[in-house]
């Protein structure tokens, strides 16, 4: 190691380290050596003056004397911690008595790292530049951190006007379509332009869909999603949502089989939110069944939770994949099987919303084929 | 049904006015008084004072909300369906407390639209024949 080399750094020039120590002697020692290498030396001879000088100079390092009279060294450590918090310089304890028990104390109470006196020069300006410099990869982090939320922040609010604004424009799409379709009105159309009129209806269903489902997204992550309990019969939930997605189903030659097996007559849930996980499932597994098949939604209890459980006919989740399932945009490399359109945001939603709740969701495959979405909501909730 | 009552349908997107001018003559032959911002809608309803009025909420020059008070000012007996993209609960619960019956998603599925409607038609003004006498001058 060469310390003329080291301090050419220039990243750590100029840095500032308050010395605390009520010896004049080893202040002067440490100044000495922290001077030449390029850093900016402030000095307190107590405690207290630290605390003032910490305050005023914000130093990027503290080297802290443990025995001092007034304040001793680590409740002084103890104080920074408590004004400064995670924000706090790395505080290095300079000691005398290198007894195992005061370092695990001064550790304890904040410092990163003690120095023993009497001072080895490369030493001490080697563990120096060490926490310096974590220092400031903390720093670069922070900011990113910061820089990176404000990013995704903008990016939700983009989201959310973007789908908000499309919207009422695919839904008068959607209606006008559906007029046009069976409309006396507009009069009577051939088989070729229902057809035409059909395909528009579809496609600006399934876009208004995805428009939702990002709008979802975008209020979720802007940390607005709220949950709103009131009593509400899961029961019929379940036969609602069934009825709904059997009609999609049916599209597909497919049906879905509901069994309900000792549910509480009520539970405290958000009802429209838990409707929207239920179908957002039933909707999955119809997707990625093959045609003609039977998708199982079976709904129970089990010790203080009730659960509802999904059994699809698809292909499973593919090995190492299973973490994609319910991030965001985290599509797998299953495709539906009739070519609907999947966002891969809707199960990202119903984790948070199961999760709001107090509940857990997951998917299993199944020794047999197919796989099994579950979740559970405790019923105390 | 066959519901013959005045309705002012107000909302600032022609496409919207269109959709639920459609969804309303489902309902039987309504006359339909358009407007596409608050103020208009205000001045519509005193000048033709609709047994019904749909609202849209985020309208240019006047909004919904300031609409619907001046609406009910003119008219404490106003019946007043507010059309919401987002249930937005602060802003429902703010025209609910404004005295506004009810409110209608615009991007409702089409039937349920018309369920629902259906339903305040009926609420308020019975399945037909009690239904109030259409004024002249519609707008198709």
């Amino acid at each position: 190691m060469n310390p003329s080399a080291e301090s050419s750094k220039p990243d750590l020039q100029g840095r500032k380290v308050l010395i605390v120590d009520d010896d004049r002697l080893n202040l002067r020692i440490l100044a000495g050596i922290l001077k030449p290498e390029g850093f900016v030396v402030i000095e307190a001879e107590s405690g207290e003056k630290a605390l003032a000088a910490y305050e005023e100079f914000r130093p990027d390092l503290v080297l802290l004397d443990v025995v001092m009279a007034g304040i001793n060294g680590f409740e002084t450590c103890r104080k920074l911690k408590e004004r400064y918090g995670d924000e706090l310089a790395p505080v290095i304890f300079i000691t005398a008595k290198a007894e195992a028990d005061d370092i695990v104390q001064g550790l304890a109470v904040g410092g990163v790292d003690y120095l023993p006196k009497p001072f080895r020069t490369r030493e001490a300006l080697a563990r120096l530049r060490v926490h310096l410099q974590n220092r400031l990869l903390n720093e670069q982090q922070r900011k990113l951190v910061t820089q990176l939320s404000a990013a995704n922040a903008a990016k939700n609010k983009l989201l959310g006007m973007v789908a908000h604004d499309l919207r009422n424009p695919l839904a008068s799409v959607r209606g006008l379509a559906e007029f046009l379709r069976d409309d006396g009105q507009a009069g009577k159309l051939t088989a070729d332009q229902i057809d035409l009129v059909e395909n528009i209806y579809t496609v600006s269903q399934s876009m208004l869909e995805m428009v939702n489902e990002l709008l979802d997204v975008s209020v979720i992550e802007a940390g607005e999603l709220k949950i709103q309990p009131k009593p509400v019969a899961l029961a019929a939930l379940l036969k609602q949502s069934v009825t709904l997605n059997n009609i999609n189903a049916a599209k597909k030659g497919s049906h879905i089989e509901l069994r309900i097996d000792g549910l509480p007559p009520h539970l405290n849930i958000d009802g429209p939110k838990i409707k929207q996980v239920i179908d957002n499932l039933l909707s999955n597994a119809i997707k990625f069944s093959p045609p003609n098949s039977c998708v199982m939604l079976e709904a129970g209890r089990r010790q203080s939770d009730c659960t509802v459980a999904v059994l699809d006919n698809g292909p499973g989740i593919p090995a190492g994949e299973k973490d994609k399932l319910f991030k965001d945009f985290g599509r797998t490399s299953v495709t539906p099987t009739a070519g609907e359109k999947s966002t891969g945001l809707g199960l990202a939603i119903c984790r948070r919303i199961v999760e709001a709740h107090g509940g857990v969701i997951r998917a299993d495959n199944r020794a047999g084929g197919g796989c099994t979405f579950t979740f559970s909501l405790p019923e105390a909730a | 049904m066959n519901f013959t009552g005045k309705v002012l349908l107000a909302d600032d997107e022609p496409h919207i006015r269109k959709f639920i001018g459609l969804v309303l003559k489902r309902l039987g032959q309504p006359a339909i008084f358009e407007a596409a911002n608050g103020q208009e809608a205000v001045a519509q309803f005193k000048l033709h004072h609709p047994d019904l009025v749909l609202l849209d909420v985020n309208m240019p020059v006047m909004d919904g909300v300031q609409a619907l008070a001046q609406i009910r000012e003119a008219d404490p007996e106003a019946v007043v369906i507010m059309l919401t993209s987002l249930t937005n609960r602060q802003t429902v619960e703010q025209c609910a407390a404004l005295g506004a019956l009810d409110y209608v998603r615009k991007d409702m599925p089409r039937d349920e639209m018309i369920a629902h409607l259906g339903q305040i038609v009926e609420d308020c003004f019975g399945t037909g024949d009690a239904a109030v006498a259409p004024a002249g001058n519609s707008v198709p």
